[in-house]
């Protein structure tokens, strides 16, 4: 618990900061945390908002777990193919500068602006750092303990289910977690883009229409759903790897 | 003159126990004396250098330089270390010329004297290169000289030549000697090798582990200045290394 | 790796270009849905030759580079601050705890509110998305110094700002480096981004404006131009590492 002081004790800076800059500014365009905590509860009570932000978060968990299936078979492949790392490796350094959500309106045009083309631009969006650390991971198994299960008679199937998965698992973790940020992240700007429903389109509209308390509180509602899935990653990536040694480390939201 | 009294060290473990690592060190060096400290692994002869050299505090007891109480690092003990911890990023001449710089030399002034080094530890050409550029031998010959620059009247070296080959490593025994002879500095010089504290030192300082401790002091009454070639006929000379070998013999059968 | 090793990665590169041109080709793709290939790149070269598009290049550059450079200094700045004492470090990572899980794109209306539409705004989000992974680094990186380097410098003279300044802060430039590499990348997404959600100008919104009339051909430049302008810094950024770090060993 003490650990979490400083952090605390921070949140209430920051959150003294902005009142102090509410104050200071005067803008309309920037409420203090009262009023933006206080349009909280109206925003949670919409039936409408909170439909928009269920909506949202079916698209992203669609999108993420492709996303997380498909990247780590395929970054595992690449992890213990030489042949597949060879011919993969410059086609992802090539997609990796990409913004993903900026192909956002070209799917809209492909797919229309419903959950398919939002599903699709959240998989590719998230995908990246899975397959980079799924591959990465599978590299660093020693190939001598690879050679050992061979040589105790487990086939191909065995060995990357039994070795090459569970050795490959810190690694694959940390994909998974950046892969879950860029994958909020995407989900936000894509229904900014696509400006139909969600919790992107409540933040952007509420702007517009001059509602900066309800802006506020949108993204005090986005920042919590940072919080609150990194709190549950934390959760599954420790009982997983209870017996790995890699350390907590700060983890940064990319995008 | 060094004057260590009552000197104890305890770290903090991982489990937030108390750790004994150093207990009671007495020790005087005098001024120009070279003194080798061996002793098993962990018996905490680092931990002795780096409290001498200011780097980590005293838990008990202290240590006096000249009388005054040593209160963290200072240019009048430079230290030696096994890593060498040059710096990458400067070249041969400017890791030399480092300390000179610090004290506020133009930096002519201050490579001119580097060069002079340089010639001494032998690596005249080999001014612009880079560590990494180098073997670890002359990566160590570069340390000594970056230290020796700014002229510190005691160098504390920590298994210096643990990482070198054994023929690189007579090399700078016997360059270390010479250099030694020639401007009297107060060595500390902790090493695992019997044979080359003997070589080296006016005094041995036989170390126990748990808790480390100075078990036994051993004054090397041979001639200098000293030849390998020649000591290796000296009775002696052998005598030395076998008492000290068949005491840390005795140790490693007491632990085990 | 050899030429024939590399060049194997071209294959599937190629292969998809191939498969974008038979599918345009086809007929399969409406040209309106899909332009071919050639067609992308002849009207890629056609704007890179338009002054106006030029300018939405160069504004796109200015607040990319401007919000990296900014970035940089920032998170080399709290890194050094962070490592210089226990107090420091603790208040640091207290807030960069507290501020890296959440989604910073999310406070980019509340930038527009306070800086206004014009590049302060963009410029903004590009630093803080970019600050993190440049503290991090760098924070990493100076807490991974050999204490040996510094306890050298310590014994030759040196002041603990000294030794924090010119012999920490150096030691960790390699670090330092791999976070700028990084930060560059997520700042040339992050303009674009930007761009496309509000703006009146730049690459981001070039791609938006192209949408909004259905100029399919004129959606897919920007995008190829951003990427091809990250990678084309990070070639950069490779380069001028392999200048600047040339004494320290290869990683
Ligand atoms: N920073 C530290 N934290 C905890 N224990 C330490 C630390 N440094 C050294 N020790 C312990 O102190 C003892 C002496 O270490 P050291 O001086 O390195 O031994 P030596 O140099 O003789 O091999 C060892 O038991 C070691 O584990
Ligand atoms: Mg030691």
């Amino acid at each position: 618990m003490t650990r979490h002081i400083p952090s605390i004790c921070a949140g209430v800076a920051l959150l003294l900061l902005w009142e102090i800059a509410h104050r200071s500014f005067g803008l309309s365009g920037l409420p203090g945390p009262v009023s933006a905590f206080r349009a909280l509860p109206e925003l949670l009570s919409d039936g409408d908002a909170l439909y928009d932000i269920a909506q949202s978060l079916q698209r992203m968990a669609a999108g993420y777990l492709l996303a997380a299936v498909f990247g780590i078979s395929f970054g595992l492949l690449m992890g213990t193919s030489p042949l597949a790392e060879r011919l993969l490796n410059p086609l992802i350094m090539m997609i990796y500068p990409i913004p993903k959500a900026a192909l956002m309106p070209i799917l809209m045009i492909w797919l229309g602006i419903g959950d398919a083309s939002k599903i699709l631009v959240i998989f590719l969006g998230s995908s990246l750092p899975i397959i980079y650390h799924a591959w990465q991971g599978g590299r660093s198994v020693s190939q001598i303990v690879v050679w050992s299960a061979a040589a105790m008679g487990m086939g191909p199937v065995q060995r990357l289910f039994r070795i090459v998965l569970p050795a490959a698992l810190p690694e694959i973790f940390i994909g998974l977690r950046t892969g879950l940020i860029l994958a909020l992240i995407t989900m936000v700007v894509s229904e900014i883009v696509a400006r139909s429903n969600g919790i992107g389109n409540l933040l952007f509209n509420s702007m517009d229409m001059a509602l900066y308390d309800r802006m506020f509180a949108a993204i005090i509602i986005i920042a919590a759903m940072g919080y609150v899935l990194d709190l549950i990653f934390e959760a599954i990536r420790t009982r997983f790897l209870r017996w790995s040694d890699s350390g907590e480390h700060i983890q940064v939201a990319v995008g | 003159m060094i004057a260590i009294e009552h000197l104890s060290k305890r770290f903090k473990t991982a489990a937030g126990k108390d750790h004994l690592a150093l207990s009671d060190i007495n020790l005087e060096l005098k001024s120009g004396e070279f003194v080798s400290i061996i002793g098993p692994s962990g018996c905490g002869k680092s931990t002795l250098l780096y409290m001498i050299g200011g780097f980590i505090p005293a838990s008990e007891g202290r240590i006096l330089i000249d009388g005054k109480p040593v209160a963290g690092p200072g240019p009048d003990r430079g230290p030696v270390f096994q890593e060498f911890a040059l710096f990458a990023w400067k070249t041969v001449l400017q890791n030399i010329a480092y300390g000179l710089r610090l004290q506020g030399k133009s930096k002519a002034e201050a490579e001119a004297r580097a060069r002079v080094l340089l010639k001494m530890v032998g690596l005249e050409r080999f001014a612009n290169f880079y560590p990494k550029e180098l073997s670890g031998g002359m990566k160590q010959r570069v340390a000594i000289a970056r230290t020796l620059a700014y002229d510190p009247q005691t160098l504390l070296m920590d298994e210096p030549f643990g990482a070198l080959d054994a023929h690189t490593r007579t090399h700078l025994q016997r360059d270390l000697l010479q250099i030694w002879e020639e401007h009297r500095k107060t060595v500390l010089f902790v090493t695992h090798s019997v044979e080359e504290a003997v070589y080296l030192s006016d005094r041995v300082i036989v170390m126990a582990a748990g808790p480390g401790r100075i078990d036994r002091i051993i004054p090397i009454e041979l001639d200098r200045p000293r030849q390998r070639s020649e000591l290796m006929f000296d009775r002696r000379y052998q005598e030395y290394i076998t008492q000290i070998e068949g005491m840390i013999d005795a140790f490693e059968t007491e632990a085990a | 790796m050899t030429a024939n090793s590399k060049l194997i990665g071209l294959v599937p590169i190629l292969g998809l270009v191939l498969l974008w041109g038979w599918l345009a080709a086809s007929g399969m793709a409406p040209r309106a849905l899909l332009p071919s290939p050639v067609d992308v790149v002849q009207r890629l070269f056609e704007l890179l030759a338009d002054p106006d598009f030029l300018a939405q290049i160069g504004t796109t550059l200015f607040r990319l580079v401007s919000g990296f450079l900014i970035a940089l200094v920032l998170g080399t700045v709290l890194a050094v601050l962070s490592a210089s004492s226990e107090v420091t470090q603790t208040a640091v990572n207290a807030f960069v705890r507290i501020l890296a899980p959440l989604p910073k794109i999310a406070l980019y209306p509340a930038m527009i509110l306070i800086l206004g539409f014009g590049h302060s705004s963009k410029i903004a989000l590009v630093v803080i998305e970019a600050a993190f992974p440049i503290y991090l680094a760098t924070y990493q990186g100076m807490r991974n110094v050999d204490k040996k380097l510094v306890w050298a410098a310590r014994s030759a003279g040196a002041s603990r700002l000294h030794c924090l300044l010119f012999v920490m802060l150096p030691a960790a430039a390699p670090s330092i480096l791999t976070g700028a590499r990084v930060a560059l990348v997520i700042s040339c997404i992050v303009v674009f981004l930007s761009e496309m959600m509000s703006s009146t100008e730049g690459l981001g919104y070039v791609l938006i404006d192209a949408a909004r009339n259905f100029r399919t051909i004129d959606m897919f430049v920007p995008i190829i131009l951003i990427s091809a302008l990250g990678l084309g810094l990070g070639a950069g950024l490779s380069a001028l590492r392999r200048k600047l770090l040339v004494g320290y060993p290869q990683d």
